[in-house]
């Protein structure tokens, strides 16, 4: 993947810094400037994304670099969405800098230009389109719970400042939490189901290639990724039935998106044998 | 042209005498009326509230408004000139600017950022804009003082935090639950400050009210006078399962609420969050509830940290604010100064004017020959030199930054271009002209020359 991709890292980079600013100063000024460098660098980006999928006639998700760099963009979007839904500007200081931070890979270690032969399905690109949207919306919810607990415990502990000041109301993250895990739920439940659907017709298939041998429950990426769909399906039943609501939620969904993050990063670099392409 | 201010407030006199200078109580059409009738000012405006009551006025000469001022101020409320004078204080031009911004802000108050006070300065003003008492002066001056207010407010938590209990209980609901719109209220007990908290509440628009208290009587008086249900006491359990904010304010000396009562209720209502406000004195609830998950429990005292809190946070923020309010006097300053040359600029204006008609004039029987447009054109060239000439000389002036200056600029072109009495010679007098007099049968409307460009400006 070519050196653009240091253009949307530079506007997310700005844009971390100005909501950090915005976040302690409270300028309204400050906040919109923030969003505008935000918007502007997932419009680049989703810009270039889209150059690549014509260059190469299929979305290019040739690779974990460039599973990254699309996974950031969506979850660009997805804050982008919530901040405008919510009018909520304060959730940009958690957000942005994992943006910052993940997008810095895809720059670093490009990764493979052609995709495999053997990804040439259409069942690849809803397992990784699914699965993508899936991390994204529980990065979301990750950081949105983070902010819970924070915000939590200065109500708890009376003693109101940094955060009160500056955070919605723990009601308000609550449902933001909930509604993040849920849709991320249904995307990794789909991107799960297309991908176990995908490699048992890709072996049936005429092209040999190792990895899908090693497509199997003792692969650590298909491992961790079914331990991330029980501790999400865990979340959203405690909070149905045991009335796991509010900073317990919270907790799990910083577990959960721990859990996706070391399989998408480390696992997905160097562990896995059947899904590194 | 001077900017005079003469009042009474918090920091100057005892609330006895502001009682007795209190201008809403007869009515501020009256003061303003009164006021007016008076010569020595040509605005006015009358601020009155139960912490200040002050007079803006604009007046040319400051010492006899003063005296004016005064005077009226004792026979207004029949008071001797001794009793109010060591309480007065007065302010002008940009002192004048300074003050206000500062009211408006919220500086100038007894719990500072309190935000009813920009109501009353809009209201003030309002009601002497509505009477005609405020003038270009005044009005550049008041609502320059609402933008300063809502600067202050926007730029600096000067306004933020709640410096009351009932409004800090209120906050806090808020931060817990966001909109209060969907929720149910408890109170228990029928103390003063339990009810003004629910009051507060209840503004907020919550969804259903009860009461209950160990005195069936106390609960169902206190509950038809907030349209409240009433619930029986021995129910008060199940109605604590109904409630996610509760508001103890008993007279009991022991707890009414226990930890183990409110750990059955939550695992009844499956962690819902509830805010338990213990406003009574000794304490209502067991302090060990608040330990448990999604229980939020604030007792008096904590409430009154928070409002300690608050109030030191704005006091913390007065050095931003006040860094605002002498950015914006400066730039009133700025203004006023422009305003002062004025006088000259149109005096300038006018002279040219005069000139350049009087040399139309003495051309008309060579111009009479030509063509209606081409003599439009001539008046409108000729207009235009004019402008230009006098465009940067203008600019010049109004961007003087001192008096002293202003006056010898002012002096020098007074002597320069012989403006003032001595002119009466060349036109000055004569009612302004219109285009048409060059040019009658133009094609262009008739716009009188010299009300073209508002020198107010």
């Amino acid at each position: 993947m070519p050196a653009v991709n240091i253009i949307p890292l530079s506007a997310y980079l700005v844009a971390a810094i100005l909501y950090a600013v915005h976040f302690v100063r409270r300028s309204a000024p400050l906040g919109r400037a923030a969003t505008t460098a935000l918007a502007g660098g997932a419009l680049a980006h989703t810009f270039i994304i889209g150059m690549q999928t014509m260059q190469a006639g299929h979305v290019p998700f040739a690779g974990t670099s460039q599973a990254i760099s699309i996974f950031v963009c969506l979850l660009a979007l997805a804050y982008l969405y919530t901040e405008m839904t919510t009018e909520e500007r304060a959730m940009g200081v958690f957000i942005v800098p994992l943006l910052v931070l993940l997008q810095a890979l895809p720059v670093v270690s490009p990764g493979a230009e052609r995709r495999a032969e053997v990804l040439d399905s259409p069942w690849f690109g809803v397992h990784v389109s699914a699965l993508l949207f899936a991390y994204a919306s529980f990065a979301l919810a990750c950081m949105i719970g983070i902010t819970y607990v924070l915000l939590f415990k200065e109500i708890k502990a009376k003693h109101l400042g940094f955060f009160y000041a500056r955070l919605p109301s723990l009601q308000v993250l609550d449902a933001m939490n909930l509604r993040a895990v849920t849709i991320g739920w249904v995307f990794l439940t789909v991107g799960v189901i297309v991908g176990a659907i995908w490699a048992v017709e890709a072996r049936a298939g005429a092209i040999a290639d190792p990895r899908l041998q090693a497509m199997s429950l003792n692969d650590p990426k298909i491992f961790v990724a079914l331990i991330c769909w029980a501790v999400y399906t865990f979340e959203l039943y405690a909070r149905g039935v045991i009335g796991w609501r509010g900073r317990r939620a919270a907790w799990l969904s910083a577990i959960g998106f721990a859990i996706v993050l070391l399989n998408f990063v480390p696992i997905g670099y160097f562990l896995t044998k059947s899904h590194n392409f | 042209m001077h900017l005079f201010l003469l009042g009474v407030s918090h920091r100057t006199a005892p609330v006895d005498l502001r009682e007795r200078v209190d201008f809403s109580a007869r009515g501020l059409d009256t003061a303003l009326s009164a006021l007016a009738e008076r010569s020595t000012s040509s605005e006015a405006v009358v601020l009155s509230t139960c912490n200040r009551s002050e007079l803006y006025v604009a007046c040319d000469d400051v010492a006899a408004a003063r005296r004016d001022l005064v005077d009226f101020l004792c026979s207004f409320h029949r008071l001797a000139a001794d009793a109010v004078t060591p309480h007065l204080f007065e302010m002008t031009d940009a002192g004048v600017a300074r003050h206000l911004f500062r009211v408006a802000a919220g500086l100038d108050s007894l719990v500072i950022g309190e935000p009813q006070i920009l109501g009353q300065v809009k209201d003030a003003y309002q009601q002497a804009a509505e009477q005609q008492c405020a003038g270009a002066l005044l009005n550049k001056l008041f609502h320059w003082s609402f933008l300063v207010g809502k600067r202050v407010r926007s730029e600096t938590a000067v306004g933020e935090g709640a410096v009351s209990v009932s409004f800090a209980a209120v906050a806090l609901a808020k931060k817990i639950f966001g909109q209060l719109g969907g929720l149910n209220v408890l109170v228990i007990g029928a103390g003063e400050m339990g009810k003004l908290t629910a009051l507060h509440l209840k503004a907020q628009g919550i969804r259903q009210m009860a009461i209950t208290s160990r005195t069936t009587a106390h609960a169902a008086a206190l509950g038809e006078e907030m349209q409240a249900t009433v619930v029986p006491w021995e129910s008060r359990t199940a109605a604590l399962g109904e409630a996610d904010i509760v508001i103890t304010a008993t007279g009991s000396t022991l707890p009414v609420l226990a930890r183990a009562e409110v750990e059955a209720v939550m695992r009844a209502r499956r962690n819902r969050p509830l805010f338990l406000i213990d406003i009574a004195l000794p304490r209502d609830v067991d302090p060990a509830a608040g330990e448990l998950e999604e229980v939020f429990l604030y007792n008096i005292d904590d409430l009154h940290a928070i409002v300690q809190e608050n109030l030191q946070r704005r006091g913390g923020e007065l050095g931003r604010a006040e860094a605002i309010v002498a950015e914006e006097v400066e730039k009133f300053a700025a203004w006023l100064r422009s305003r002062s040359a004025i006088p000259t600029v149109v005096a300038l204006r006018q002279r040219f004017e005069a000139i350049r008609r009087s040399e139309l004039e003495r051309l008309q029987p060579k111009l009479a020959s030509l063509p209606p447009d081409v003599r439009a054109r001539v008046d409108e060239v000729t207009h235009l030199i004019v402008e230009k000439l006098l465009h940067t000389p203008t600019e010049q002036l109004k961007a003087v930054p001192d008096p002293e200056t202003m006056d010898i600029y002012s002096d020098a072109l007074t002597r320069l271009f012989s403006l003032g009495l001595a002119d009466g010679d060349d036109g000055m007098r004569r009612p302004p002209r219109t285009r048409t007099a060059v040019s009658p049968e133009g094609e262009r409307p008739a716009v009188p020359v010299t009300d073209k460009k508002p020198v107010t400006s």
